[in-house]
């Protein structure tokens, strides 16, 4: 079974947002949601300041401390290395949202709210309420977009190669910054890249064991 | 904070304070001073107070926790993960504690209640004091929670505010346990040792930490924590225990236990609010200080 990881070059990152955009309108996210971010930060005094950007998601932990603290096992780790959410079964203890140290994960109040408030939902809010119905009062976060990883195993397409069967944030990303792969397969992309430009998880202290990757500059 | 200083400075949590997370605040207190109420109760043969402790948990405790949930009709579901989940651990010792609680109650009042059956409700009514604390403690992304001393705070906060209730409840039936008030100035002194020392610990450990004990000690909190917890909640507390061993207790008057009680109880309260509202994570991506500022 492949364990599905991403390598994000930091290198590469324009820090443009499409993979933010992208996210929010492959999932139809609600104002205020955002599964996919970009963290940016300032180092050093005038004239030699450095821009620091971080495009960050769920790292989709191998030790991931989420799935401890879900009392109810609605947060689970796929065979595959996804961590999904049961909307079915979250009571909304917000647990897991309080112990990701990567803070990924949001609380849904209110899948109802309005883009433009006061005027009603949108035929396009219409559309993903069907497609992707969040539930009120439930957690949710990135999926690695399993349901297009899954589609398109299911057509025997290879995600992070076929761009039907990888996550929108890669297959959006203009500078081609981020990877998809098999982290299990030596000879996929993303394990190349790993080996090859000595690609680093994101604070490793938490001893999560983050299948995200990146690229420093 | 400002949506692009998020995980960029010290970022507080604010899913178990803010809004209906407040709710959560309250929940934790209740249930542990339900619990200690009832389990200190027990311990001095208070069939009253092991009633009053029960209500305390089950209505304020329980009724807070379900409230909060944002589905609180699937509760039954967090009995399903206790090998690895203290929330789900919490659920089944309050749980356990409020049905065999319930029962050996009924059975104080209509038979005679079973030895055996006290000993296991008293040891669930412990679990159930000290289970938020370790819920905290678990979140290792918050390092002023990811203190050892944290739950050890907080089942010595459980326990003295549940003797305070008790001694309360004692002294409107016009009686008064020496025992009882022997156990308070103990877990008084003890509260007043341990707060510190948890500060302390959770001042020299990581950035985050520092950042959590400057804002309480020295920062926007520190007249809430000077006031509210250091003076009216132990330091006063403290006076009157220690009139109460030079003169006797049958001095003191009682409008001024009544006082101590009061002040200790919302001291305790306003301690968890600190901490809860504290709750800073070390950010994702750090912030060049010099033109940020320290925090947000």
């Amino acid at each position: 079974m492949a364990q599905w990881g991403m390598v994000i070059d930091l290198q590469k990152c324009i820090g443009c947002y499409a993979c933010v955009v992208a996210c929010k309108q492959e999932h139809f996210l609600p104002p205020g949601v955002f599964w996919s971010r970009l963290v940016i930060s300032e180092t050093g005094k005038y004239p030699t300041v450095t821009k620091i950007m971080y495009p960050v998601l769920c790292n989709h932990c191998e030790d991931a401390i989420c799935v401890k603290v879900c009392p109810t096992g609605a947060t689970v780790k796929r065979e595959d290395g996804i961590v999904s959410i049961d909307y079915n079964k979250c009571v909304g203890c917000r647990y897991c949202v309080v112990a990701c140290p990567y803070q990924q994960r949001t609380y849904n109040a209110n899948s109802n709210r309005e883009y433009f408030p006061g005027q009603g939902l949108t035929e396009f809010e219409l559309i993903g309420q069907r497609l992707y119905p969040l539930q009120k009062g439930t957690v949710v976060k990135c999926t690695f977009c399993l349901e297009r990883v899954d589609e398109g195993l299911e057509k025997g397409l290879r995600p992070g190669v076929d761009r039907e069967a990888s996550p929108a944030c890669v297959i959006t990303c203009p500078a081609k910054a981020r990877y998809f792969g098999d982290l299990d397969d030596p000879q996929s992309e993303v394990s190349c890249l790993i080996k090859e430009k000595k690609a680093a998880q994101f604070h490793p202290e938490y001893g999560t064991n983050p299948s995200v990757y990146y690229i420093s500059r | 904070m400002r949506p692009y200083e998020w995980m960029v400075k010290y970022t507080s949590q604010t899913e178990w304070i803010k809004g209906r997370g407040m709710l959560f605040w309250i929940a934790f207190f209740f249930v542990e001073l339900g619990a200690g109420m009832f389990l200190i109760s027990s311990l001095f043969g208070n069939v009253i107070g092991e009633v009053i402790g029960w209500l305390i948990c089950a209505l304020l405790g329980g009724g807070f926790h379900l409230l909060y949930l944002g589905r609180p009709f699937r509760f039954y579901r967090m009995l399903l993960k206790p090998q690895t989940s203290w929330i789900s651990r919490g659920f089944l010792f309050v749980s356990g504690f409020l049905a065999l609680g319930a029962i050996h109650l009924a059975l104080s009042f209509w038979a005679s209640s079973n030895l055996g059956l006290l000993v296991v409700v008293a040891v669930l009514s412990f679990l159930a004091i000290i289970y938020g604390g370790f819920a905290m403690n678990y979140v290792n992304g918050i390092p002023l929670w990811n203190s050892a001393l944290l739950p050890v705070l907080f089942a010595v906060a459980g326990l003295w505010g549940g003797a305070e209730l008790s001694v309360a409840v004692l002294l409107l039936g016009g009686g008064m346990n020496e025992g009882l008030e022997r156990l308070i100035q103990i877990l008084l002194v003890g509260f007043a040792l341990i707060l510190p020392m948890y500060l302390i610990s959770a001042r020299y450990g990581l950035p985050a930490g520092k950042i959590s004990v400057g804002e309480i000690v020295r920062g926007k909190w520190w007249p809430v924590f000077w006031g509210g917890v250091v003076v009216l909640g132990i330091a006063l507390p403290l006076i009157i225990t220690l009139g109460s061993l030079l003169a006797g207790l049958l001095v003191i008057p009682v409008e001024l236990l009544y006082i101590s009680i009061l002040f200790g109880l919302l001291g305790d309260l306003v301690l968890r609010y600190l901490i809860l509202k504290n709750g800073f994570y070390n950010p994702l991506v750090q912030a060049s200080l010099s033109r940020h500022g320290k925090h947000g």
